[in-house]
């Protein structure tokens, strides 16, 4: 037999009365767990439509407009400065110090040229990269594969594709001055009301050559991978490394509302904080009764030979196992709360966060410990003369 | 320098208790001397001072003066640390009302003490439960034992650890006569390797001590 075990029994001899202390520990631990688990599919699903709007970041030459001024009327501007990227510099940007948020880069080059008899706007992409920024894209065939000059592949917008005919399958030649290039409609992208619609997409190698703009980009779209990325903070840090180029941080209407969401989710935590407060009180107040409870029991292993680091030892661990027990089942309550409530509160359905379960538990043990804490010194206040003599 | 015969020797011992703004004095330098393995009770009437000297000598209580010697040396001297190993190796308790833990068994009272010292059993629980004629039910929890077989728990509890002294109070005084008599004699039958210092009011119980100090209003009578 050890130390351990006579907490044991002890628990399981009272455990009708330890169970308000555990039903404390596990309010707490519920609330807490809801929350994050709410909370944190909340802002994941938020991000995730975010996701929708694109890129978080784009990365553009800085371009300075001189506005051209006849006496008191503007008769147009004038645009300096270079309009590309040099495809080489790009990987610098994974020098920025948050670069671990960068998630996707992909950069663009844009370009007009002749498809049959009229113009079209093209766009070079990176295709793999592309995809991730534009996943919601409806594809009528497949997305566009890298590709070369030779044997390309395009996808199309719906006001091209609607007048022109074109579906999966069909061959366009597109030519820019002296240079051609043949091509094969990989798919029609279905209307999304932005600018692909209007657009002929193909991969950057091939638009490179088409448009004479070898090892050019016009724009890098930047796609940062966190919930409430520093992203004003990463626009500078990327201008910082490309000295003459400009980052804009999009997506300010997710932002907003992710704001929405941290506040709500600062004044649940802090509800959950004050629940643990109370929790703790709870068990100090359970276990500071069950010591008094206690106090011939306490008495007689004082007589027979316990330490005082015994006793407090026997409390803590008491204190603890009410934490873990409540931890656990508190964790599971409130898991199951948040998949029941956050359909209708959030409009999302979250996942167990398997992740938070050392955490919760740990904070209940400190919880069961730290409400040990006061009993642990009404113990130590016990004389066993004076207990064992008035029992 | 005292005798080496007396393994306890109680010096000047005086106790005050504080009840609200008044001082008690319960013990008024008591001298007392007891021999190594010797049988002695302490008698006399209720708030005599015959269970707090028992608790003085068992150090579960400081006298406010004076000094207790175990084998010449004073333990009212030692440190927290160094009483809780002295209560731990040196004596062994015993009370009126047993005093066992109810969730645990038997075996497990008896064992107590060993846990605490960090000791292992190598069967000196069985051993004890032997002793006192219980091993058969070393299983059984307190409620599930008679008054008797409770209190012959408590004897083996308190000797498990092979103790110098043994300090019963009133070990009798929830039995009946006759149970009474056969933990007299369960106690008598350890007196030689261990000092029995047995507190008790029945003076019918004098035929079994080797010596009987009264007390009276906190001395010792003559």
């Amino acid at each position: 037999m050890r130390l351990h075990t006579l907490v044991l029994k002890d628990i399981s001899r009272r455990k009708t009365k330890l169970g308000l202390a555990v039903l404390s520990v596990i309010v707490a631990a519920a609330a807490i767990v809801a929350v994050i688990t709410t909370f944190s599919a909340a802002t994941q699903g938020l991000y995730e439509e975010s996701n929708k709007f694109g890129a978080n970041i784009i990365v553009r030459p800085e371009v300075k407009t001189i506005p051209l001024v006849a006496g008191s009327t503007s008769i147009g501007s004038l645009s300096m400065g270079d309009n590309y990227i040099e495809e080489s510099e790009i990987p610098k940007i994974y020098t920025i110090k948050n670069n671990t948020n960068l998630a996707v880069v992909a950069p663009r080059l844009y370009g007009i040229a002749t498809l049959g008899n009229s113009s079209a706007v093209i766009m070079g992409v990176d295709p793999e990269k592309e995809i991730k920024l534009k996943s919601w894209w409806k594809i009528q065939g497949h997305w566009i594969a890298a590709g070369t000059p030779e044997k390309t592949e395009v996808m199309v917008g719906s006001d091209i594709a609607g007048p022109l005919g074109l579906k999966e399958g069909s061959s366009i030649t597109l030519s820019q001055g002296n240079i051609s290039i043949n091509a094969l409609v990989a798919g029609v992208i279905e209307r999304t009301g932005g600018n692909e619609d209007g657009y002929v997409i193909l991969p950057l190698a091939a638009s490179q050559y088409l448009l004479s703009k070898e090892g050019k980009v016009s724009s890098l779209e930047v796609r940062a991978l966190c919930n409430n990325c520093p992203v004003e903070e990463m626009s500078r840090q990327i201008e910082g490394v490309f000295p003459g180029l400009e980052a804009r941080p999009m997506s300010q209407i997710v932002e907003s509302e992710m704001a929405v969401v941290e506040h709500t989710q600062s004044s649940a935590m802090a509800v959950s904080l004050i629940t643990l407060l109370v929790s703790t009180l709870t068990v100090a107040s359970t276990m500071l009764a069950s010591v008094n409870e206690k106090l011939k029991e306490i008495g007689i292993m004082r007589a027979v030979g316990a330490s005082n680091t015994q006793v407090v030892s026997m409390l803590f661990f008491e204190g603890a196992i009410i934490g873990i027990v409540g931890g656990v089942i508190g964790f599971a309550i409130g898991t199951v709360a948040s998949s029941l409530a956050a359909p209708f509160l959030v409009s999302v359905t979250p996942s167990p966060m398997w992740e938070i379960l050392p955490l919760v538990v740990g904070i209940c043990i400190i919880t069961g410990m730290v409400a040990s804490f006061v009993p642990a010194r009404r113990a130590l206040g016990i004389d066993p003369a004076e207990v064992l003599r008035s029992v | 320098m005292s005798d080496n015969l007396n393994l306890i020797q109680v010096k000047d011992v005086t106790k005050k208790y504080r009840l609200g703004s008044n001082e008690v004095e319960v013990l008024h330098g008591i001298n007392l001397e007891i021999k190594d393995g010797e049988f002695v009770s302490i008698m006399g009437q209720s708030g005599s001072g015959k269970t707090t000297l028992m608790n003085i000598i068992g150090m579960l209580d400081r006298p406010t003066d004076g000094s207790i010697l175990i084998k010449d040396i004073d333990i009212t001297k030692k440190s927290q640390k160094e009483l809780v190993e002295f209560r731990r190796r040196t004596v062994g308790f015993v009370f009126q009302q047993f005093h066992l833990i109810p969730s645990l068994t038997a075996y497990e009272n008896v064992a107590l003490p060993l846990v605490f010292a960090g000791d292992r059993d190598d069967g000196a629980v069985a051993s004890a439960l032997e002793r006192v004629g219980l091993a058969h039910r070393m299983n059984h929890k307190p409620v599930e034992l008679s008054g008797g077989e409770q209190q012959r728990v408590a004897i083996a509890r308190a000797v498990v650890m092979k103790p110098k002294i043994l300090l019963a109070d009133e070990p009798t005084g929830a039995l009946d006569a006759t149970t009474g008599s056969m933990i007299i004699s369960l106690l008598k039958s350890l007196v030689g390797e261990i000092t029995v210092i047995m507190v008790t009011h029945n003076r019918e119980l004098a035929e079994y001590f080797d010596r009987i100090v009264y007390l009276k209003d906190g001395n010792i009578a003559d």
